[in-house]
């Protein structure tokens, strides 16, 4: 309980500092995933023995997958507070994911693109970096716009 | 134009079954847990009306160069060195991939085509990622490149600026290769 803890909480901050990297200190998304998650993995490197192997082992993997989210445009979503909630659900389907695709490259990449587009779908954000009502946008997506 | 259309409706619907495959996966496994089921099926939901509402892509279609593919199996060469044979595992070696290639463009920083290569390097860098029991060779990292470069090649303006896209084009073509592997030590 307390190691799953901790990986959404790395999981959020990962995305979240990731994004910042990216689009407000400009680095770009490919420097901003892998800068940060080569300074997360080198600290593991050098320091096997400071957590627990779960942890020592999942942190990692767990950070470049929430990195992989940051990498997010600002013209897709530039909220804060979804892209920590997409780091969320992408340590949700880390943690549940298949021991059929253990060990395929990508496999933490496609459950952070999984992640990413469910958020995107729910309140969605608009052109203009507004949240609008994600509720609305869901019923009209589903049942379509009401009769006038 | 036609052609295009077709193109990119059969690369979205691709990669949508990837998403579903991979979905229905943890969904096989965990079937005894109801919490684990519902939250499957709704992130299904989610992502199926992300999917049909479709502003995730640009509306003209354009393709990659295939120079900038190219570098795709040079990340992956490099990641899997890193990985396999300095034993550095997947994240580091993706990591330090990621981050030389990112500087590529400082070098000449008005050239269009340098900015392009840190991302299909980086994509590479996914591939290299894969254990020793998906990808035993460099036999395997080269063909699954190659099928990860035709998907970056037609997915330029596709899923733009969506974090993941690249690992998910990376694994579409390892997953491609396992198949193909399988298929081969199945009938050969």
């Amino acid at each position: 309980m307390y190691n799953t803890a901790i990986l959404f909480a790395v999981s959020f901050v990962s995305s979240v500092t990731t994004f910042y990297v990216n689009e407000h200190l400009k680095h770009g998304p490919v420097r901003s995933s892998a800068m940060l998650s080569l300074a997360v993995g080198l600290f593991f490197y050098f320091f096997p023995h400071l957590m627990n192997s779960f942890l020592v082992k999942n942190i990692p993997i767990v950070f470049i997958g929430g990195s992989f989210i940051g990498m997010v445009s600002s013209r897709v979503l530039s909220n804060y507070l979804l892209i920590g909630t997409a780091g969320l659900i992408f340590c949700l389907i880390y943690i549940n994911t298949s021991r059929f695709f253990n060990g395929y490259g990508g496999a933490v990449g496609t459950a952070s693109a999984i992640a990413l587009l469910a958020v995107l779908s729910l309140p969605v954000v608009t052109k203009r970096h507004r949240l609008t009502n994600g509720m609305m946008l869901l019923r009209k997506t589903l049942f379509g716009s009401p009769r006038r | 134009m036609n052609r295009h259309k077709t193109i990119r409706t059969i690369f979205i619907f691709f990669l949508l079954i990837i998403q579903v495959v991979f979905i229905s996966e943890i969904l096989k496994e965990n079937t005894h847990s109801l919490g684990i089921v519902a939250t499957m099926i709704i992130l299904s939901i989610l992502l199926l009306i992300t999917h049909l509402r479709g502003e995730i892509h640009h509306k003209d279609h354009a393709y990659e160069h295939v120079l900038v593919a190219l570098w795709i199996p040079a990340g992956a060469f490099v990641t899997f060195y890193l990985n396999h044979f300095l034993k550095l595992g997947p994240v580091l070696s993706a990591a330090i991939t990621g981050s030389a290639a990112s500087f590529i463009p400082n070098l000449r920083k008005q050239s269009h085509y340098l900015q392009q290569l840190p991302a299909a390097i980086y994509c590479g860098a996914f591939i290299g990622m894969s254990s020793a029991g998906v990808a035993p060779n460099f036999l395997f990292i080269t063909t699954a490149s190659l099928f990860t470069a035709i998907l970056l090649i037609i997915s330029k303006n596709l899923f733009a600026g969506v974090g993941g896209k690249l690992g998910t084009l990376a694994f579409a073509g390892v997953a491609i290769t396992s198949f193909l592997y399988f298929l081969i030590s199945s009938y050969v």
